[in-house]
């Protein structure tokens, strides 16, 4: 049976309504601050850093991006850990939101398809992560400028660019695992307390079990712990695990995008450096290449994660 | 009296026959008794407004020793005549028994002195013996100066890159010391330089003493894209308006110099891992000998295929140029990023080579593939709107 | 008048219990129509096949002639819903709350406003206008709810227990305005578990149970269906032999003393002119004449009496 008219229709108003929602809530201003405020003490850091540092870098803006200072991790490595929890904090509610606040079905009364609602709700919220990494980044550049007083080369804009999309792929990720949470749990509290489990699943626990997982399907050749190497067949296999994990994925695809002198991610035999010049940065077309199934995995587990929570809301019946 | 004059003219006589005669006499027949002055040249040639010098001899067979006074006659108006001992002006000699002493007839030719024949008389006087020497001096002309120039290998044989070393023996035939300047004359662009015979010292001129001679090294250097013949390089040696020449000629051998490039000087080329790039490379014999069976060959990191297409090159002419096509398959696990390959040319000994930096790039396949993963899932969604849309 | 909203057959099932089982009833026009009947007898569900809003298991609904299974978008488009205990966001204020529900129907801006500014007006919320939603009451939240029906100038209001909740003088101005609705002809279809407080707004009501319709019609139909005759007159007058008398009166069909001089006489129409006329006619003195019109609570309890006695009557009505 086909249903007439467009499913986006009111899709702009969700999508307005809802931006202005995350960009007024107290709860994102208290993501930002924390944001901000983190990444801004790295980055200072960095900044006095890579000045101590005099040596000659064409790519001495991106190690703005890299480079942490003792006690602070890096500028990435704190986005790394903070971008999920924004991405949770802005979709853990979406759709159980509406249930418990029971204007869901008065809304969908209006003449809109509900695709417009759940897909408006994701685009804000990714609107939202989108407007605040563009803030970040310019932060970064800001003051880099402001404190290196040398200006980024094209070829560092567009790296710290891809960087923006990268992350916001990452974030799309998590909000979409967060909004798919809030449509299968009625109490937003435990649809916050689930996904930030799977997160913290993920980023800390999965990396430190994957090898050891590895290590049980794949045994290593008593040949190579004799000679105290891992075997390349178990090293195949704790990473492709590792990759399960979005972090890792995440990681992955910044220090290809991020080091342009990154020839390859994960373990590489010893002949296929011979000949290389190490150090020589790639262009970007060929970093990204590298780091691309990485990056796909990203957006395609978005799009899956989305459509199985879209699948799994449209099924719901509209009252509770 | 009488018989002692006789002895004298007599031994003046053994003098003129022969000094060696006399010595010989001398020593061989120590029964000789006397005191005798001699000079092994009588008669000597003198220039004009020179200095001539006339050894002299007083010597004393078995006689006790008698101071003898020297005195010179006959000296003409104007000429200086000294008696020189040990470098000094003397006026007496006085010679041991069986010794001799040397001296020394100076004589200061005024220039505007006549030609013609004089005779001095050096005389020698003591208290028992009287001796006296007739010295026929002749004004002589002034002898010409004279030079000569020798070189010892007038032909040698180099490739163009060789320099090209000639010894010569530079002689000053006159009777006065000479600065010899040195001059070369050669093709425009060959440099040449003299140098002393074992020194690196260059020179433009050397003073070389009458009658001496000395060595010389010169030194030609062709320019490196003369071809090959046989050049002729005239040497010129003077002084004071005398001057000497010779010619020595350089063989130059034809040599085939290769050089290898990308074309249009390019030496970076870029690959994709797995897949057969062609590299145009350009072979350029700068030498002046044609280059024959130029083989090509190169080096990459393992698992990289690398070939030329032709393999080898029949030949070059020289100042020509070849091309041909470097066939390069980096390995299909090659990563991406800069590598260093290097190729060469070999004809003959004669060899080059020249560092290609070769950027890998990865296949797009896999990029593709992911787009395609991308749009999969984006089907999967419009697939999702279309079953379960609209609600 | 046409058929405003026609369901036949309606049928909705979850697995295998029936949450509506077969419905079949149309609304007319500028009808005020009740689905009544206590909670989980189905008529959310109803409701909410009638917006498209859920699937349609079998049978088949119109409303204004379409389909809201195919034509979700032109159906709601035309129909306003008041959920059951309907919400607003609480953090926006109560003309942010329209307007954004006015951006969902499509409107223009200058049109929002001028219909927001209009409507407050009519449900006399004005003055809170600029007021978060979360400081009102629920009585103001029904009205805001209605103004949003008007703002939309729906054809048919389709209210889904809109007294629940209210005092006795909030559910007054709400069924005020509910009448209101009606006089601008606007079809409105309203359901309620409070059988009593709906009874004086709607022209026809359909008494649901377990998913079917029991019965359908106006409240003196059912009343005369299952009471037999639905008006108690309460007759006080002084007079010998007035019990036989009323008794004879057309459509009377008993008449009992409930004390000295007290009767009551069950009809099924009001007789109480004929009743003042006897009582006159036989020369007695007519102290008091009261009418009890027929309770829907009392249809509908005596109707599921007689049903379960009289074990499974599929379609009483």
């Amino acid at each position: 049976m086909r249903r007439e008219g467009s499913p986006f229709s009111g899709l702009g108003a969700v999508t307005t309504k809802e931006l202005a929602d995350h960009l007024s809530s107290a709860r994102m201003r208290v993501l930002e601050w924390l944001i901000v405020l983190t990444a801004v003490a790295a980055l200072i850091g960095t900044i006095q850093q890579v000045r101590d540092t005099v040596s000659e870098d064409p790519f001495v803006f991106l190690k703005l991006f890299t480079e942490a200072r003792q006690p602070l991790p890096s500028f990435v490595s704190i986005l790394a850990f903070l971008i999920p929890l924004m991405a949770i904090g802005l979709g853990f509610d979406a759709v159980n939101g509406e249930h418990n606040r029971r204007t869901l079905s008065r809304v969908l009364s209006q003449p809109i398809y509900r695709d417009a609602l759940l897909m408006g709700k994701f685009l804000a919220g990714l609107i939202t992560l989108a407007i605040s990494l563009v803030v970040l980044w310019l932060l970064v550049i800001g003051l880099g400028l402001l404190l290196l007083g040398v200006p980024p080369s094209t070829e560092e804009v567009l790296r710290s660019f891809a960087f923006l999309v990268v992350a916001l792929a990452y974030a799309g990720l998590w909000l979409a695992a967060a909004i798919l949470f809030s449509i299968v749990f009625r109490s937003p509290a435990t649809a916050a307390l689930t996904t930030l489990g799977l997160w913290l699943f993920l980023t800390v626990l999965w990396p430190a079990l994957s090898p050891g997982i590895a290590y049980a399907i794949s045994p290593p050749h008593p040949l190579y712990q004799l000679l105290n190497q891992p075997d390349p067949d178990t090293l195949v296999w704790e990473q492709g695990l590792a990759r399960l994990s979005p972090s890792t994925l995440f990681g992955e695809v910044l220090r290809a995008v991020l080091n342009p002198a990154t020839r390859a991610i994960g373990p590489i035999f010893l002949e296929q450096l011979e000949g290389a010049l190490i150090g020589s940065p790639l262009p970007l077309a060929q970093s990204l290449l590298i780091a691309w199934p990485q990056l796909v995995s990203l957006i395609a587990g978005t799009i899956v994660l989305f459509v199985v929570g879209y699948v799994v809301f449209q099924r719901q019946e509209v009252r509770a | 009296m009488r018989v002692k004059t006789f002895v004298l003219a007599l031994a003046l006589g053994l003098a003129a026959t022969g000094a060696s005669h006399a010595q010989q006499a001398s020593e061989q027949t120590p029964q000789i008794k006397g005191l005798f002055l001699i000079t092994d040249y009588p008669a000597v040639t003198v220039q004009a407004g020179a200095t001539s010098t006339v050894s002299l001899r007083l010597q004393n067979y078995g006689l006790p020793p008698e101071r003898l006074a020297l005195s010179v006659e006959g000296v003409p108006q104007g000429w200086t005549a000294t008696i020189l001992g040990g470098g000094q002006p003397v006026a007496a000699a006085m010679p041991a028994p069986g010794k001799d002493v040397s001296l020394q007839l100076r004589l200061d030719v005024p220039a505007s002195a006549q030609s013609g024949v004089q005779t001095l008389t050096v005389n020698a006087r003591g208290g028992s013996q009287n001796i006296s020497l007739p010295i026929a001096v002749t004004l002589g002309k002034d002898l010409p100066a004279k030079l000569t120039l020798e070189p010892k290998l007038p032909e040698l044989r180099g490739t163009p890159r060789s320099s090209f070393e000639y010894q010569m023996t530079i002689k000053n035939d006159s009777g006065r010391n000479l600065l010899v300047s040195l001059g070369a004359k050669a093709p425009q662009n060959f440099s040449t330089t003299f140098t002393e015979a074992y020194g690196s010292q260059e020179l433009t001129s050397v003073p070389i003493e009458a009658g001496q001679s000395k060595d010389v090294k010169l030194t030609v250097r062709p320019p490196a894209q003369v071809g090959a013949g046989k050049v002729p390089v005239g040497v010129t040696v003077s002084a004071e308006g005398v001057s000497a020449e010779a010619r020595v000629v350089m063989d130059i051998a034809g040599q085939s110099q290769l050089r290898l490039t990308g074309r249009d000087g390019v030496v970076s080329a870029r690959a994709e891992a797995g897949n057969q790039t062609s590299v145009p490379l350009v072979v350029t014999n700068e030498g002046t000998a044609p280059a024959e069976a130029i083989e090509l060959s190169g080096t990459a990191p393992s698992g990289w295929k690398i070939e030329f297409e032709p393999k080898e090159i029949p030949g070059i002419a020289p100042r020509e140029r070849a091309e041909v096509q470097l066939l390069l398959t980096p390995a299909a696990k090659a990563l991406a990023g800069d590598y260093m390959t290097t190729v060469r040319a070999n004809s003959r000994g004669e060899s080059a080579s020249t560092d290609f930096r070769v950027a890998v790039s990865t296949s797009t396949y896999w990029g593709i593939a992911g787009a395609g993963i991308i749009g999969v899932a984006l089907l999967i969604m419009v697939g999702a709107i279309a079953r379960f849309g609209r609600r | 008048m046409n058929a405003v909203i026609e369901a036949r057959n309606l049928t909705k099932r979850y697995g295998d219990a029936s949450a509506v089982d077969g419905i079949s009833f149309s609304v007319a026009g500028g009808e005020i129509f009740g689905l009544l009947g206590p909670n989980g007898a189905g008529k959310t569900t109803t409701i909410l096949m009638m917006l498209g809003l859920t699937d349609v298991t079998d049978g088949e609904v119109r409303v204004l002639g379409l389909d809201p299974a195919r034509e979700p978008l032109k159906v709601k488009g035309h129909v306003g819903y008041l959920p059951d205990s309907v919400s607003f966001y609480d953090n926006m204020t109560a003309a942010e709350n329209l307007a954004y529900t006015a951006r969902l129907m499509g409107l223009d801006r200058a049109e929002r406003e001028a219909r927001i500014k209009e409507e407050l007006e009519r449900v006399q919320l004005a003055d809170v206008a600029n007021k978060p939603v979360g400081t009102f009451s629920r009585g103001m939240r029904q009205r805001l709810g209605l103004a949003e029906i008007l703002m939309k100038k729906a054809e048919v209001a389709i209210l889904d227990e809109p007294t629940s909740g209210l005092d006795p003088q909030a559910t007054e101005e709400l069924l005020g305005m509910i009448r209101d609705l009606k006089s601008h002809n606007v079809t409105v279809l309203l359901s309620s578990h409070l059988l009593d407080r709906v009874q004086k707004v709607c022209d026809r009501v359909a008494l649901f149970q377990a998913g079917k319709i029991a019965l359908i019609g106006t409240v003196s139909e059912l009343a005369r269906q299952v009471l037999g005759s639905g008006f108690a007159v309460e007759v006080e007058a002084e007079g010998a032999g007035l019990a036989e008398k009323l008794r004879v009166i057309p459509g009377v069909s008993s008449v009992e003393a409930t004390g000295v001089n007290r009767f009551r006489m069950l009809a099924d129409r009001d007789v109480r002119p004929e009743a003042a006329n006897v009582v006159v006619g036989a020369g007695g003195k007519l102290r008091q004449l009261s009418v009890d019109e027929p309770s829907l609570d009392a249809i509908y309890n005596r109707f599921f009496q007689k049903q379960n006695g009289a074990g499974e009557v599929r379609d009483a009505a």
